[in-house]
């Protein structure tokens, strides 16, 4: 590596290692503030769950006092219900059960409709008052009870009636096993399973992405307005290093930079991610995608690095550039603001759909975004469909050339000290 | 003497403008030349395309026998510019900016020592070079930035108003460094000011500059007596009173 690229990788990482605005805004801040976020959420759920976890206090009016009501009765109770049975006038019970309180009104006749074959009409009264999250969940689980009990009732009901009978066989007289076949091999996972998880394990690759572009372009536009802005750049243009060089230190510095700000964000997104669904994924579990036969080949690697090589280089290239075309850092940061548009459009619309579903024109206008490409590789890793992504680096390539040819020419040309852009010219 | 700095008929055109019109001077071995004139007069533009920084429209530059526009590179080994309003990297204590800078003039790092050392002595800001730069007052900024440029040694210094904004003191203790550091080193200084005075105390030899043009070259003293002036500004005065006249 010749010095002067070395000397000037060095400084760029080091001035914008100790930039507040770098160092806390793009690298701290979310490093801190999204775990914390994770954390709290954690906690608020976490004593929430503790909480509603808690023995149920279901009020019970026994209007029937028959058999089936008794029945209903112990079965709230052998699910742990604390049940506090209560007489007198409905409305006088509606009114004390309070917030998060349940009342159950078993009124007369409903055994006697039951034993006789009909449908018996059970009232539950569900206590509002700051309608909380726990006043919710109170409610799902007197749902979960009712259909238990239900349930129990249902199995008597056909254990009584028809003598010698499996009542689940006739609750459930069909036994379905669902396998998803993968590569031409069943594999013993339900299809709704599978496609949750793969997408979950989708989503991270083009989130990634997304993040590294962005920010990569961010500490580019914001290290050469810099230098504009502290008036550094007149005199470095004069020192005896080429102009390439300062080109290349600063695409390197900002990539170092980007890298560290990106393993901070990921690191921190992934940390809270995994607290606030932590407890709602519990009972998927991990699936090793390996282990089902979604390994991705090291084809679909390489051809991720390489697509994702090339967006970096010609995102930092444009953004240099637009950078050194800028007036100040404002004026940078509003230009990339503009540009970034184009990175985490692919990655919106691919991220939660395919490209196939796709209206055509919004598929064409996705296709002519080359930060479109890393996406599509990254979602190939499992797919395998790697057509559209070889076609795409050609188009890459070129780009990254393209962009890459306007940087330097700005660079080695007067238009680094003369050249200007500006949002505002438009407006007049 | 060896000339070090030959410009002939210098034109840079910008957009609706023409900045340099035809400028014509050279500058010896060893001499304090001073470009002088009102703002807008185009000394920064001029200073800009020795220093390599921009390129003329036409004509012909040189520095120590090489040509600015086809040998930027050998051009920028033998040069230090000064800009008028050049910052230092605001993250970088003094000492880490000068051994930044130094560090692509020398290869040897007992030379780099050296060259930091008498930035040292050139800023006289001793222990204050340990701060970070963004802590530090304009005189200050401008005093480390005039070390950076002197410190190298350079065959040409190019000083675009270098004590513009200073207050007494600052101005003062760099005019006393360029000229002192040119006559102890043979150090050759291209300098432009508005301020006539300073000019005065610095410079061997001036050009006049206005709208583009050089109007007047000589020694402040045969300026002045030329002119019957007591002072270059004085004579500055009269000359573009005739060359508007003319």
């Amino acid at each position: 590596m010749p010095k002067g690229l070395r000397l000037l990788i060095i400084k760029e990482v080091k001035d914008l290692l100790r930039d507040p605005k770098i160092l806390i805004g793009m690298i701290l801040f979310p490093a801190l503030i999204l775990p914390l976020m994770g954390a709290a959420i954690n906690i608020s759920t976490g004593s929430l769950i503790e909480k509603s976890s808690g023995p149920l206090t279901v009020y019970v009016l026994d209007e029937d006092r028959g058999e089936i009501a008794k029945r209903i009765i112990e079965s709230l109770r052998d699910q742990g219900v604390l049940v506090r049975l209560v007489d007198g006038p409905y409305e006088e019970a509606i009114r004390d059960i309070g917030s998060g309180g349940i009342l159950v009104i078993l009124p007369e006749g409903l055994s006697q409709r039951i034993e006789s074959g009909n449908r018996g009409e059970v009232l539950v009264y569900y206590g509002f008052k700051d309608f909380s999250i726990l006043e919710s969940l109170n409610a799902q689980r007197m749902t979960g009870l009712l259909n238990e009990i239900e349930s129990r009732l249902v199995r008597d009901l056909i254990s009584e009636n028809i003598p010698g009978t499996d009542p689940d066989s006739v609750i459930n007289p069909l036994s379905v096993d669902e396998k998803s076949v993968i590569k031409g091999v069943a594999q013993p996972i339900s299809p709704y399973v599978l496609t949750n998880i793969v997408r979950m394990q989708g989503l991270m690759g083009p989130l990634v992405i997304m993040i590294v572009l962005i920010l990569a372009m961010q500490v580019a536009a914001t290290s050469i307005a810099i230098e504009k802005e502290a008036k550094t750049l007149e005199t470095l243009l004069t020192i005896p290093v080429s102009r390439l060089n300062i080109l290349f230190g600063k695409l390197v510095g900002s990539v170092t930079i980007a890298l560290l700000a990106t393993v901070a964000n990921v690191f921190a997104f992934t940390y809270y991610i995994g607290a606030i669904t932590s407890q709602a994924t519990s009972s998927i579990g991990n699936l090793d995608l390996a282990s089902i036969g979604l390994i991705p080949p090291p084809e679909g690697y390489f051809l991720l690095g390489l697509t994702l090589f090339g967006a970096l280089v010609s995102a930092l290239a444009l953004a240099l550039t637009l950078g050194t075309l800028s007036q100040d850092v404002r004026g940078a940061q509003s230009i990339i603001g503009v540009v970034i548009v184009p990175i985490f459009l692919p990655t919106i619309f691919l991220m939660m759909g395919d490209m196939q579903t796709l209206p055509l024109s919004i598929q064409a206008v996705l296709y002519a975004i080359p930060f479109t490409y890393p996406v599509l590789a990254s979602q190939s890793l499992i797919t395998g469909n790697y057509g559209p992504i070889l076609a795409g680096l050609v188009y890459m390539a070129f780009f990254t050339l393209f962009t890459l040819y306007v940087a330097a020419k700005v660079f080695t040309t007067e238009k680094v000290m003369t050249g200007r852009i500006s949002l505002k010219r438009r407006k007049l | 003497m060896a000339k070090v700095i030959v410009v002939r008929d210098l034109v840079k055109q910008y957009p609706g403008r023409r900045a340099l019109d035809g400028i014509t001077f050279e500058v010896e071995e060893g001499e304090i030349f001073g470009l002088i004139g009102p703002n807008g007069a185009g000394k920064t533009t001029t200073l800009r395309i020795l220093a390599t920084i921009i390129k003329p429209t036409s004509g012909y530059v040189e520095i120590c026998g090489k040509d600015v526009l086809r040998e930027g590179n050998e051009v920028r080994k033998i040069i230090s510019y000064l800009p008028e309003e050049a910052g230092a990297y605001s993250n970088l204590s003094g000492l880490e900016y000068l051994r930044f800078m130094a560090s692509f003039y020398y290869d040897d790092d007992e030379k780099i020592k050296c060259a930091i050392e008498d930035a040292i002595a050139i800023s006289g800001l001793g222990d204050r070079l340990k701060e970070k730069t963004s802590n530090y007052s304009k005189g200050m900024r401008r005093r480390l930035l005039l070390a950076r440029t002197l410190m190298v040694k350079p065959r040409l210094a190019i000083l675009d108003e270098p004590t513009s904004g200073l207050d007494v003191t600052h101005a003062y203790h760099l005019r006393r460094v360029i000229k002192s550091y040119s006559k102890d080193h043979g150090t050759t200084v291209l300098i432009s000011s508005h301020n006539m005075l300073e000019v005065e105390y610095l410079c061997d030899r001036v050009a006049l500059i206005d709208q583009g043009k050089i109007i007047e070259t000589g020694s402040p003293e045969y300026l002045k007596s030329k002119y019957s002036a007591v002072n270059l500004e004085e004579t500055f005065m009269k000359v573009v009173g005739f060359a508007q006249g003319s």
